[in-house]
């Protein structure tokens, strides 16, 4: 069983103690129940990202304004003088 | 719980809600999630824009699960969606909702309403609060296929915002006069309940059909599980407190920012697929996680080749286990195919066809209404 | 020489894109804080990356120039960490299926020429800015840099020198800068170089433990910090004082020397995994010759031509092959008046020296080339004097003025009359009883004292070749 500890750090969340018991419940079920992937020949096989067999559109290269930084800001739980705030941190 | 989050109190034959993760210009969107608190939306979703431009009008905005994410736990307490309600009750014409994990295709045939699932691709997902993007689709909730389907032909069409969608630039859907040749998973019905069985055989007996073996079934739910949780988890980093939406407060440094924010922003179910997501992509588990899903996930697709068949049957529920269930939807996001659901006679079924064969599925459910 | 050091590059290059790499805000350089910023590159949800053709484009040309081989078909992935310049919480980036491989660049140094292998370029976009301020104990976020077009030049651990590592960036830098991928700037960011370093005894076939050093802004902290950490290396092996281990150091310029980062980057698992909404980019051999076609000339090739077809001595052009933007002067004013050997030299003495007195360098100074040119053919034609040209140079560069409409208003058209220089010349004589006793005494340099008191009789706009020649042929008389 992966060490929960490790991926609440990887993903910035800290469970409880009663969260923890759920989430380990479920991880065991869940990574118990991948182990019926072992039994299938994958060889030769290429894996698929996307179902669309499509290429990617591109765009050509112009500089448009989509938003105004008020309207940018307006959602920023904290700014300063233009910019987004946090507290002070290390490189 | 409501319905909606918020109601324009517009009612109306051309209504449309929007489920709470559809984008819309100068209107707070959460995703049914904290952790988008006051979040007001500077665009409009793709969808949005052209269903305007067809004439419909909002109704509302749908109150739903966090992010649309599955529900592990059985919910004993089974209250529908606010965007099958929203139908159901005859508040609003359709409602428009991405149907990743079955919710809505399971709910809309117990509350005499029909779900429609498009192909991937066709429908702009630009504007859409993602789950996973790569198997993400928006659908429709109506009373009525042919009306939905109605609904679909605004919306759907290729959008330059949008990189991966189909170049088409238009969806006409309507009947066709083909032969239609049902496609039976006889090993999956028979999981489902004696009436439900009951109900899909009488229906399979209006058209001619062969019997199928879904290859990969047993496998369908792990696959699901294990893509989308990688594409969610990555999804679900951008909420951080920083530029939008929930922040904590009592922080003593950034990585307590993140934390507590995290923390207290998402509910179980999405800090368990953040973790699970981050499993199956951690350095020692890709290849036999997240690169096998993918590889086996070509497997499935190509399994599925509606060569003797054009139709494939499905019952909307097996199982009390949401997991198990979910095997049963997971099919048509994994294959990138349509599928839509209805009732028949009092119990859902579901019908799942090629890519870009949605008139077969209209089609189809036309002739078992006649 | 017990030791070798070895190392290899990571070299950041931010292309000259007018938009960012996945959405349309502008990367215009010195923009005010968070103007150029949109839901894409703020990490909002429910927004869809499309990619710049242009960057594409730019990556192959790095690819051309570098021999690399060119994908036919790339993808790209996201890196996942927390970070607070990293909107999305992933950095676009790629690692399954980079755009060039297994390139190489020659280089040159007092040892000889030497071939640098690069494992790969791939494309990635650039995070925003953080601005600590420790007075309030906060940290301010500008996203304007966010998803700002970036290739990542990844070379083998092919470096023995500090000398090697210059000799290679400079290289990098003038192949880049002049076929206008990036201007490869690194007091701006533009160019970003972190070295991985080990050392070993020579004649050693196993690799020493590997420290990556990061946050050289300049040439000099580059060969300043390799200087330093190799000698760290080695003093630790030789002592043992020190452990070394695999870790990322930051160099501090102003203390000189490198400090752990507490090895947070190897810690971290990225979880690297495909993007589901960039779908593929195929690149053609269609398309690959266009943009081979389209190369502007290179340092190397222009050097050839400067020397050889226009016969300009190998320091001028040395000179102006150094920085693209002095080509680019040369070139142009070139286009209005066809003397080589004046353009350079004008540039070369003049305009540099003027820069140089703003503090601009060559990359930065600017002139308008069609008046530049104007100015050089009146000097060249004996219209007006070099000293009167300088003078209206400094004038074009500040004000813009026309330089011929200037040189009528102001009648500074250079004096050639000659009875006039001579009349004048005798009133300097006479006027000048000492300086004449010290001449005839036999100092020399009281020559040039007459003709600069000649010269400001006249305004400064005498023709000096005719005052030498007449003052002369006075002097021989008295």
């Amino acid at each position: 069983m992966p060490n929960i500890e490790d991926y609440e750090a990887m993903t910035k969340i800290s469970l409880s103690e009663d969260e923890k018991t759920i989430v380990s419940g479920y991880m065991n079920m869940l990574l118990d129940s991948f182990k019926k992937l072992e039994d299938t020949d994958v060889s030769g096989v290429v894996p698929l990202i996307s179902v669309l067999d499509v290429k990617s559109p591109m765009r050509d290269d112009v500089a448009i304004k989509t938003i105004s930084r008020e309207e940018l800001l307006s959602n920023a739980p904290e700014q300063h003088d233009g910019y987004f705030q946090v507290p002070r941190t290390v490189d | 719980m409501g319905i909606f989050i918020e109601d324009y109190n517009v009612s109306g034959a051309d209504t449309v809600a929007l489920e709470d993760s559809i984008m819309q210009k100068g209107k707070q969107v959460t995703a049914g999630s904290k952790i988008l608190d006051n979040f007001v939306s500077p665009f409009n979703a793709t969808v949005v824009d052209r269903l305007l431009d067809g004439g419909f009008k909002i109704s509302g905005r749908t109150v739903m699960d966090e992010f649309g994410l599955l529900k592990l736990s059985h919910d004993d307490n089974n209250t529908p969606s606010g965007a099958v309600r929203a139908v159901s009750e005859g508040i609003s014409a359709y409602a428009l909702c991405n149907d990743l994990f079955g919710r809505y295709r399971e709910e809309a045939p117990q509350y005499d309403c029909c779900y429609i699932h498009p192909t991937y691709g066709t429908v702009s997902r630009y504007g859409l609060i993602p789950l996973a993007s790569s198997l993400d689709q928006i659908g429709i909730v109506c009373r009525d296929l042919s009306q939905g389907f109605g609904l679909l032909s605004h919306l759907a069409g290729k959008d330059p915002k949008d990189g991966a969608m189909f170049p088409d630039s238009k969806y006409c859907y309507g009947k066709t006069d083909e032969k239609i040749t049902l496609g039976i998973p006889r090993s999956v019905i028979e999981k489902a309940d004696a009436d439900t069985r009951e109900s899909i055989m009488d229906f399979i007996n209006k058209f001619s059909s062969t019997d199928i073996d879904l290859e990969y079934f047993d496998l369908y739910s792990q696959v699901m599980y294990i893509l989308s949780s990688a594409e969610i988890s990555n999804n679900l980093s951008r909420y951080d407190g920083i530029k939008f939406g929930y922040r904590a407060s009592g922080y003593t440094d950034i990585d307590d920012l993140y934390t507590k924010t995290r923390s207290e922003g998402f509910g179980l179910d999405a800090k368990l697929t953040a973790i699970m997501g981050a499993v199956v992509l951690s350095k020692d588990h890709y290849g036999p996680y997240y690169e096998k899903a993918m590889k086996i996930r070509r497997l499935i697709k190509e399994s599925i080749n509606f060569d003797t068949y054009d139709v494939i049957v499905l019952p909307c529920k097996i199982s009390d286990d949401p997991y198990e269930n979910l095997a049963l939807y997971s099919l048509a996001p994994l294959a990138g195919l349509p599928s839509v659901s209805f009732s028949y006679k009092g119990y859902g079924i579901q019908l799942v066809a090629g890519v870009k064969k949605e008139n077969l599925l209209l089609s189809t459910w036309e002739v078992s209404m006649a | 020489m017990k030791y070798e050091t070895i190392m290899g590059l990571e070299v950041h290059v931010e292309l000259a894109t007018k938009s960012k790499l996945f959405c349309a805000c502008s990367t215009e350089f010195g923009s005010d804080v968070n103007e150029n910023v949109c839901p894409v590159c703020a990490g909002m949800p429910g927004t869809s990356p499309m990619v710049n053709r242009k960057a594409i484009e730019l990556a192959i040309t790095a690819g051309l120039l570098t021999n690399s081989e060119i994908s036919p078909r790339i993808t790209f992935d996201k890196k996942n960490y927390f970070y607070p310049d990293l909107p999305a919480g992933y950095q676009l980036t790629q690692l399954f299926a980079p755009i060039c491989k297994n390139g190489w660049v020659e280089i040159e140094t007092d040892a000889g020429k030497k071939k640098i292998n690069l494992v790969q370029i791939h494309l990635e976009e650039d995070a925003g800015k953080l601005i600590h301020d420790d007075w309030m104990d906060t940290t301010l976020i500008d996203f304007n840099r966010a998803s700002v077009p970036l290739i990542e030049i990844v070379t083998r651990p092919d470096f023995r020198s500090a000398e090697e590592v210059v000799a290679f960036l400079e290289k990098l830098r003038s192949l880049l800068s002049f076929a206008d991928v990036s201007d490869c700037k690194m007091q701006e960011g533009s160019m970003r170089c972190d070295i991985n370093l080990s050392v070993r005894e020579k004649g050693s076939d196993k690799l020493g433990t590997r420290t990556e050093i990061k946050n050289m802004n300049s040439l000099k902290a580059i060969a300043a910090a390799i200087s330093y950490e190799s000698q760290r290396h080695i003093d630790a092996l030789e002592t043992g004082e020190e452990v070394l281990v695999q870790e990322t150091r930051r160099w501090d310029d102003s203390i000189g020397a490198t400090f752990s980062m507490r090895g947070k980057e190897d810690a971290t698992d990225y979880r690297y995994c495909p993007d589901p909404d960039i779908m593929p980019v195929f690149i053609d051999d269609e398309w690959i010759d266009a943009v081979r076609s389209n190369l502007p000339e290179t340092a190397q090739d222009k050097f050839i031509r400067l020397t050889q077809k226009l016969g300009l001595p190998e320091y001028d052009s040395e000179i102006i092959t150094r920085s693209k933007n002095l080509s680019t002067i040369f070139d142009e004013t070139l286009q209005y008046y066809n003397n080589p050997k004046e353009v350079a030299n004008w540039i070369i003495v003049e305009l540099l020296s003027i820069a140089k007195g703003d503090n601009k360098g060559e990359d930065d100074v600017r002139i308008d080339c069609q008046k530049f040119a104007k100015l050089i053919e009146l000097v060249d034609g004996r219209t007006i004097n070099r000293n009167v040209g300088k003078k209206i140079l400094s004038l074009i560069l500040e004000e813009g003025i026309d330089p011929v409409e200037y040189v009528e208003k102001n009648k500074l058209g250079m004096i050639n009359d000659t009875s006039l220089i001579s009349s004048t010349i005798q009133e300097v004589l006479s006027e000048n009883p000492k300086a004449l006793e010290e001449y005839k005494a036999g100092s020399k340099k009281v020559h040039g004292f007459f003709v600069g008191q000649i010269m400001r009789k006249l305004g400064g706009k005498a023709n000096p070749q005719i005052i030498n020649k007449l003052l002369t042929e006075a002097l021989k008389e008295i």
